[in-house]
């Protein structure tokens, strides 16, 4: 127990340099855009400490809109701290260092998980609890180094894997002539023709990073086009196994979307009441690529994307219909066509 | 035997690829901040001097490796 004890902490004194690196980083950036004589550190120390209740589920009939109402209170409470304490920072970069700030509160929580179990192992003199921690080190240390190399990624701007779905809608707007608007926040529409046929994009707005409100978009656009929406496409990275080649693109039926749910909920029920049918887009990547800085395989992926949009919509709407192609993912490095 | 503090440069960073609206080559380069996929800038192009350039994307290149199959 003593080797497994040792080997845990050595790990543990690791993953606490990531996490005081990732802070300083974050510190630096944020004082860039912070006004003298402000206290970064503090402040900072408070926005990682921060948290977030989830709604009581005992009777989970009208659970979708509890969470949505906590996590929009959450969303905009935490981006609205960010943006006092960089007052100097624009619109888009404040998104970005909030994205930034929400990397350092992920490795901080990882650091403090760590250490509890093997504090509580050592504690207890729980040989089962620190032998389950130890199996488990691999991998976390692998997601904290993603983490620490996403802190990089952040504080530059640079584009990640999981951008994959905004830059596939992205390349499929650019050069076309087309209306653009916001549609919810930090989500917005592009409405285009494509060989006869309406083309909705749906994306969340670039270059800083967000996510947008994709299933408030899609809901939204339904509503207004009525019956003429015949089919609903999605675009996002997934999960890949070990042993498959990142960057692949595959097909299939459903929602291509994450998060808490909320979005992929309003889509699917606006979907089922108007009988619209749901297509997926997904391109393989593992956890660490997604959220760092985007690889060559993935970024060639866009090519075969649009290839696999234009034929479905080619294939399943006829003309003078309307489809919608939502890009989801963090848009980060990437701009408005 | 002791953890040293990881060096900062150990990422790899990505490169900023770049399409002439002249002459259509694509150019790249380091990287740097304020870039972002599709931006418009006034960079000269090494091929034919022109003064507009669009950024394509932004990756990082990855090493060709011989995969073994499993």
């Amino acid at each position: 127990m003593s080797y497994m004890l040792r080997d845990l902490e050595k790990k543990l004194n690791k993953l606490k340099m990531i996490d005081e690196d990732v802070k300083a980083k974050t510190i630096e950036s944020l004082q860039r855009y912070a006004e003298e004589g402000r206290d970064v550190k503090s402040e900072l120390e408070k926005l990682l400490d921060s948290f977030i209740i989830s709604p009581e589920s005992m009777d989970p009939y009208g659970i979708v809109w509890k969470l949505e109402h906590i996590v929009n209170t959450w969303e905009d409470r935490f981006e609205e701290d960010v943006m006092k304490l960089c007052s100097k920072a624009d619109n888009m970069k404040v998104k970005t260092l909030t994205n930034l700030v929400e990397v350092a509160r992920g490795i901080h929580y990882i650091y403090r998980v760590v250490r509890h179990y093997y504090l509580l192992g050592k504690k207890t003199s729980n040989i089962y609890l620190i032998l389950q921690m130890q199996m488990l080190m691999p991998q976390i240390m692998e997601i904290a180094e993603a983490y620490h190399y996403a802190s990089y990624a952040f504080s530059q701007g640079q584009p990640i894997g999981d951008g994959i779905g905004v830059l596939a809608v992205a390349k499929l707007a650019y050069g076309k002539e087309k209306k653009t608007y916001e549609i919810a926040k930090d989500t917005i529409v592009q409405e285009m023709d494509f060989e006869g046929r309406k083309l909705i994009i749906v994306r969340a707005v670039g270059p800083g990073g967000t996510v947008g409100r994709p299933g408030e978009g899609v809901k939204k656009v339904v509503e207004a086009e009525g019956d003429k929406v015949k089919l609903i496409i999605t675009i996002d990275a997934g999960l890949k196994l070990e042993g498959e080649d990142s960057g692949k693109v595959i097909e299939g039926v459903g929602v291509a979307i994450g998060g808490t749910g909320v979005d992929k909920y309003k889509i699917e029920e606006i979907a089922k009441n108007k009988g619209i049918p749901l297509y997926a887009i997904v391109i393989y990547e593992s956890i660490v690529e997604a959220i760092t800085p985007m690889r060559e395989s993935i970024a060639k992926s866009v090519d075969k994307i649009l290839e696999k949009v234009k034929q479905t919509i080619l294939e399943k709407v006829d003309k003078d219909y309307t489809v919608i192609v939502a890009g989801i993912g963090n848009s980060v490095g990437i701009g408005v066509t | 035997m002791f953890p040293t503090k990881p060096p900062a440069n150990k990422f790899a960073q990505p490169l900023t690829f770049l399409l002439c609206f002249n002459c259509k080559t694509e150019n790249s380069r380091p990287f740097k901040e304020g870039d972002y996929v599709f931006l418009e800038v006034e960079e000269k192009c090494p091929k034919c001097g022109s003064n507009k350039m669009l950024v394509t994307g932004i990756y990082v290149k990855e090493k060709q490796e011989k995969k073994k199959e499993v």
